[in-house]
């Protein structure tokens, strides 16, 4: 049994409202009383694209939820994208786990990075967004302006977590720190301005937004 | 300590075992301050939190190339900060975090 399968079955048996057995491979099954069956593949992967999505989704007849176990795991918008369109639902275990419980795994999307990318999207200036990666979208306004944002949802980015990011993803024009109740470290917001972007909370890039 | 679950080898690791393992394989932790906090304390946990704290650069990168190696059997989440981050934060009084040799 690999072992973040250990894990997953440990985390539901400890919390107790669902159970969960190792059917075989990555995947597992969750039963909770009330609720759908949950067809779940927990994998390793530090970076879930459209192929390794594509993959799960074939190997495994049914699947409602691929789970990215590693706190590090990075989803490619083209495996979000692919995922959506065929009624997978996606993200890290949390997310399974909330998801099991409200009975909509096949179709719950990333928790940690949900209510982020819907402020983008209903944001009225909006006209396009490009979903690169779960955390990383390039906003394009009606105004012609584009900004490629960041999201960093620890509650108190640090220097190293902004260093990171921009390694890892690339210039952004933004780091929006997602949590609602985040609050950006002094040396975060320097480690931003040398790499040449801004760290800011959502009233801060609204503003921004409203005027580009 | 509580059990956790998982292990790089072969089964349950306890929160002392998990800080054993790690100062064990990651040889440039003495360089740095290296804390356990959350859930894995208790018992299972969905990760293992780690905090570090220490200078930033190329010790940093290779230390961060260490915990990578050591991590792939284990769902490390590790939070790495400046000791002035820390200093601002109070992150380990408030977090109860316990350094890591006091675990082993």
């Amino acid at each position: 049994m690999n072992w973040q399968i250990r894990y997953a079955l440990a985390s539901f048996a400890r919390e107790g409202r669902s159970t969960a057995e190792h059917v075989g491979g990555d995947v597992i099954k969750i039963m909770t009383p009330d609720r759908p069956e949950v067809l779940a593949a927990i994998t390793t992967a530090e970076t879930i694209d459209q192929a390794t999505a594509a993959h799960y989704r074939e190997h495994v007849a049914g699947l409602d939820f691929l789970c990215g176990y590693r706190a590090q795991c990075v989803w490619e918008g083209g495996a979000i994208q692919y995922l959506e369109e065929n009624d997978v639902g996606w993200g890290n275990f949390g997310t399974l786990a909330s998801a099991t419980l409200k009975g909509d795994a096949n179709s719950a999307p990333h928790k940690v990075y949900k209510f982020s990318d819907r402020l983008l999207r209903q944001y009225g200036r909006t006209a396009k967004i490009d979903r690169e990666f779960d955390r990383i979208h390039r906003v394009t306004l009606h105004s012609g302006a584009t900004f490629r944002i960041g999201m960093i949802a620890e509650y108190e980015p640090t220097a190293d977590e902004v260093r990171s990011l921009w390694a890892r993803f690339g210039p952004v024009d933004i780091v929006w720190n997602i949590n609602p109740n985040g609050t950006p470290q002094p040396a975060a917001a320097a480690a931003g301005r040398e790499l040449g972007c801004e760290v800011m909370k959502w009233d801060e890039l609204k503003d921004r937004l409203s005027k580009a | 300590m509580g059990r956790v679950e998982g292990s790089p080898e072969q089964g349950l690791m306890t929160a002392s075992e998990i800080a054993a393992y790690l100062l064990g394989k990651c040889a440039l932790l003495e360089h740095f301050d290296a804390y356990m906090f959350g859930s894995t304390l208790h018992g299972v946990g969905q990760d293992i939190d780690i905090l570090i704290v220490g200078p930033g650069g190329d010790l940093l990168a290779q230390l961060k190339k260490e915990i990578d190696c050591a991590g792939e059997s284990l769902p490390l989440h590790i939070l790495y900060m400046q000791p002035s981050e820390e200093r601002h934060t109070k992150f380990v009084a408030r977090e109860k975090c316990i350094p890591l040799v006091q675990l082993v």
